[in-house]
């Protein structure tokens, strides 16, 4: 039996009813009285080219179109579209070295395929499409460089000219000595090996590929107040940059959080939102929407940083891990974002798997002329887990010893460093997922059935292990702000800006709400998209919702029970501190017998017509609403391991992914069956980065594959049968002792299928994706050799 | 650009619309009679967003469909399929299992779902999953909506009494 009522059940979402009968309204739904539509010029001529001349003059002659708008039209001031920038502390702004290095079009160059030059308002979508075709913009192209290696020589075009060597960045000598993050003498660390393992790989430009395209509608009205329609992760950060932007207090500057159609990364900061509300500024009093196509997708939104890695790990013959070196080089694209943030955070989890004895991590990001990077799903781990676990797996290889010992003997636990050292870890229970793990999965059986095979047809199996956060504290501002308000009838609402971005996070803030007040959670109803209504909040980024947001709800719902417990501690002559509430009933503790109403107490509160005839003041209590401005204390990291069986044709090199037995440790599943649709949907995006997905580009920087037939993602029947397994060892700081579960799931598939492809065919492919080409090539290569 | 003036039935309601030549289906509903159930995910038919059935269940992408080619047709959305608050079993497994989480493919998921049990009333898991590739879902890993479908086909063969042969 359970000791909660609502917390660990599946409680059916709160978002669905709408969603399965097509009546939710995303963006992309919203029609409004005198809204016309925008359609942004962009360059699909060059990737890298100065912009010779812009004539819109007869775009703007063409039927429908109402106004033209050009760089000209619209605020000149620079921005940076991601919201990282925004939450560092004020001391780490100058090492960090962030920039705002974008305008709202093209500044006079273009610096990548698909870059936006100019915008056509119109009466209808088809009316602005068809006079783009008039627009008539001339080049004069420039080299394009589509790799670190390229954009770091010294006669390479420079991109900006704060950033010398078009390196973005790389971690700051003021933080980190020599560049280096990490610990102990990396040199004296390799001296002592016995096994020394290095190799140089390649992580893929992967992209987030949420279902619903961008949309935005802005509209700047005659009281001067500037709003904004978005499916942003993080409405309260936008909103801040918006204002900014366009020089309008916060106050006026309204952001409607639409329904969010999934993000992982891709809406973390701004897309469009920019755009939209410049050309509403251009056209005053009218809603301007914008629907970009999906193929845009691609080219606007940032995807995962792709780059190469050379790594180098040491082990003593016992598999002692000695020395780990690595440094990644990734790609930023053409403008800054968060260019600090994945190359810096890469190295954090890192350090955060295992107990090495001496690491040393170096990172930088080049600019490249490439569509933007950004935050996905991960942020720098999936990379780094890709990368780790198959080095180790192929030094456990010649040190012949077992993947998953290993791994167990190795992992950090309560006490060590967490991806930021100074955080010590509050919980780890990645040892029960292993050893549920191996059981359910059969590892030893497995591991030693595919042992010695010789046929065409041959299995293999692999595990892959990280660790993740929950929510960025202490690098970042970790901010939610939570109101909950009693109703007469002791119903509730809670606002707060969290977004829900697909995951379920609303639904489960509910139920923390629900356990924590003992309401039944129908009775609890949520405010969560207007602008003006809700309290600040950081955003849904770093798996931080549920554990920060929840971290919130708790404490605004303590906020109010305090309330409660202050009236009531007057009606039934005892001491607040000895109330407790139970089924909308207020006690005293151990005394039954002893309490008062809820209902009745929140109704008087309000409907109190008595009132004092000499002051004319009321005798009701007044509303009670519970707040808080809460920052959470830790970011409790979760822990998973992923186990993958694979199926390999020795002679094409295709593969088949037979079966995945993934385990979580996340403190305590609030919602089991939203947790495992968390690990589900992470393994398709994890196993996509590993096997199938990457954007191509030509030699003159064109992208080839902006579209779902060539930009290849799992489907239903190239899924393999998954069993989660969730480990709920309650952390010391989570609600209810949750950790988060958001983007784990994504990573430990990667080095797991990785790892059963080496174990099946006994060669490695280094550069993401592995497909069935290199797979074939590698074996090739090594009957060859 | 030619017109064409058409008679369509959509979710038993009847359409007249005057559309253009080269408007798509997916246009025509979303734009002119505000069925917006129907979702843009991709517009070329690579996605399945946009799946809504015609006649006798049969499946189309309305992206790829000229509308004026629908004349006479009778077109179900997503927002056709409930009994007023009842869901449609499919729609009400989707929402039991939770096979939806950001619900941006679930209007098209389901739709393609009706269709795969009106033409095959028990399917196998392997046939669940191969008849539903072209319908992209980014959020599940398709293991939940997989499920859905399972749910939904035991609980319309028990609702059939089992005696539809």
């Amino acid at each position: 039996m359970s000791e909660f009522k609502t917390v660990g059940k599946s409680e059916i979402r709160v978002d669905v009813k709408g969603k399965v009968t097509g009546r939710t309204d995303y963006a992309a739904d919203l029609k409004m009285k005198g809204m016309l539509h925008a359609y942004l010029v962009r360059c699909f001529d060059h990737a890298h080219a100065n912009i010779t001349k812009l004539d819109m003059s007869e775009a703007a002659k063409e039927p429908g179109v109402v106004k033209v708008v050009g760089p000209d039209d619209v605020t000149s001031n620079v921005f940076n579209q991601s919201v990282i920038d925004a939450m560092v502390p004020p001391g780490l702004e100058e090492p960090m070295g962030d920039i705002d290095d974008q305008k709202i079009f093209a500044d006079g160059r273009v610096k990548h395929y698909g870059e936006a030059i100019c915008a056509i308002i119109a009466t209808t979508e088809a009316a602005a499409e068809h006079a783009a075709k008039k627009v008539i913009v001339e080049y004069e192209p420039l080299t394009v460089y589509l790799n670190a290696e390229a954009s770091k020589q010294p006669d390479a075009i420079q991109f900006d000219e704060r950033k010398p060597g078009n390196l973005a960045f790389q971690l700051p000598e003021a933080m980190f000595p020599n560049n280096i993050m990490g610990h102990g003498d990396i040199d004296a660390g390799f001296a002592e090996a016995d096994l020394i393992v290095e190799d140089t790989l390649y992580t893929n430009k992967q992209k987030q590929c949420q279902m619903e395209p961008n949309s935005y509608i802005a509209l700047y009205d005659d009281d001067e107040k500037l709003t904004c329609w978005t499916s942003t992760q993080m409405p309260k950060c936008v909103q801040t940059k918006l204002a900014k932007i366009f020089e309008v207090p916060v106050s006026r500057m309204k952001l409607i959080q639409t329904t969010v159609g999934g993000g992982f990364g891709a809406r973390l900061g701004m897309v469009l939102e920019p755009q939209a509300c410049a050309l509403a500024m251009a056209m005053p009093g009218h809603p301007i929407k914008i629907q970009s196509p999906r193929e845009e997708d691609w080219l606007t939104s940032p995807s995962r940083h792709p780059g190469d890695w050379k790594v180098k790990l040491g082990f003593k013959k016992d598999g002692t891990p000695v020395a780990a070196q690595a440094n990644f080089a990734s790609y930023k694209g053409a403008y800054y974002l968060d260019g600090s943030g994945v190359a810096a955070t890469t190295g954090g989890w890192l350090q955060a798997v295992y107990k090495w004895e001496n690491l040393a991590y170096t990172g930088q990001t080049y600019f490249t002329n490439q569509p933007v990077c950004g935050a996905y799903r991960g942020y720098g781990n999936p990379q780094q887990t890709f990368v780790m676990e198959s080095m180790i797996d192929r030094a456990l290889e010649q040190l012949d010893i077992d993947p998953v010992e290993w791994r167990a003997r190795w992992h950090k636990q309560v006490g060590d460093g967490t991806w930021f050292p100074d955080v010590p870890y509050s919980s780890v229970a990645i040892d029960a997922c292993l050893e549920q793990g191996i059981e359910a999965f059969g590892w030893k059986e497995k591991r030693a059935k595919y042992k010695n095979q010789t046929g065409t047809i041959r299995r293999g199996v692999g595990v892959g292990l990280t660790t993740h956060t929950s929510g960025a504290f202490p690098m970042l501002l970790e901010h939610t702000v939570c109101s909950i308000k009693l109703n007469e009838d002791a119903s509730a609402n809670l606002t707060f800006a969290c977004s829900d971005l697909g995951q379920g996070a609303h639904t489960a803030l509910r139920q923390i709400a629900a356990e924590a007040l003992d309401f039944p959670v129908d009775d609890i109803s949520l405010n969560t998209q207007d602008g003006d209504i809700t309290g600040f909040d950081i955003g849904a980024h770093a798996s931080r919702t549920l554990y920060v947001g929840g971290g919130a709800v708790m404490e605004a719902v303590n906020d109010a029970k305090r309330q409660i417990f202050e009236r009531a501690a007057k009606l039934l002559e005892a001491n607040a501190d000895d109330l407790e509430l139970k089924d909308k009933q207020v006690f005293v503790k151990g005394s039954p017998s002893k309490s008062v109403s809820l209902k009745d107490m929140l109704y008087k509160s309000v409907y109190n017509y008595d009132v004092d005839m000499e002051t004319g003041g009321s005798f009701a209590d007044g509303q009670i609403e519970g707040y808080a401005s809460y920052n959470p204390p830790h970011c409790s990291p979760p822990w998973a391991a992923t186990f993958i069986e694979v199926e390999i044709d020795m002679e094409t090199g295709e593969y088949k992914l037979i079966e995945m037995v993934n385990t979580h440790d996340i403190g305590r599943a609030i919602n089991p069956a939203i947790v495992e649709g968390q690990m589900e949907g992470g393994a398709q995006q994890g196993l996509g980065m590993a096997l199938t997905e990457e954007l191509y580009f030509n030699d003159e920087g064109k992208v080839l594959n902006n579209g779902f037939t060539d930009y290849k993602m799992l489907g239903p029947s190239d899924m393999p049968k998954m069993t989660n397994i969730i480990v709920e060892e309650p952390d010391p700081f989570g609600p209810f002792g949750a950790k988060s579960v958001g983007e784990t799931g994504l990573c430990t598939p990667v080095g797991a299928v990785s790892n059963a492809i080496y174990h099946a065919t006994g060669v490695s492919v280094t550069d993401l994706p592995i497909t069935p080409e290199k797979i074939l090539k590698a074996i090739e290569e090594k009957a060859a050799a | 650009m030619s017109h064409h003036t058409i008679n369509l039935t959509v979710n038993g309601m009847p359409q007249t619309v005057t559309v253009e030549g080269n408007q798509t289906l997916l246009e025509v509903l979303r734009e002119t009679i505000d069925q917006t159930d129907v979702k843009y995910g991709c517009g070329t038919g690579e996605c399945g967003a946009c799946t809504v059935l015609v006649e006798d269940n049969k499946p189309i992408n309305a992206c790829l469909t000229l509308a004026a080619t629908m004349d006479g047709r009778s077109i179900t959305t997503v927002a056709g399929l409930a009994n007023g608050t009842e869901l449609h079993p499919v729609q009400q497994a989707f929402v039991d299992d939770f096979a939806i989480q950001c619900g941006y493919c679930t209007p098209g998921m389901v739709m393609k779902s009706v269709a795969l049990l009106s033409e095959n009333p028990n399917p196998s898991e392997d046939e669940i999953r191969h008849y539903l590739e072209g319908n992209i879902c980014r959020c599940t890993g398709y293991a939940k909506i997989v499920k859905a479908v399972q749910t939904a086909s035991d609980n319309m063969v028990q609702y059939a009494g089992g005696d539809t042969a």
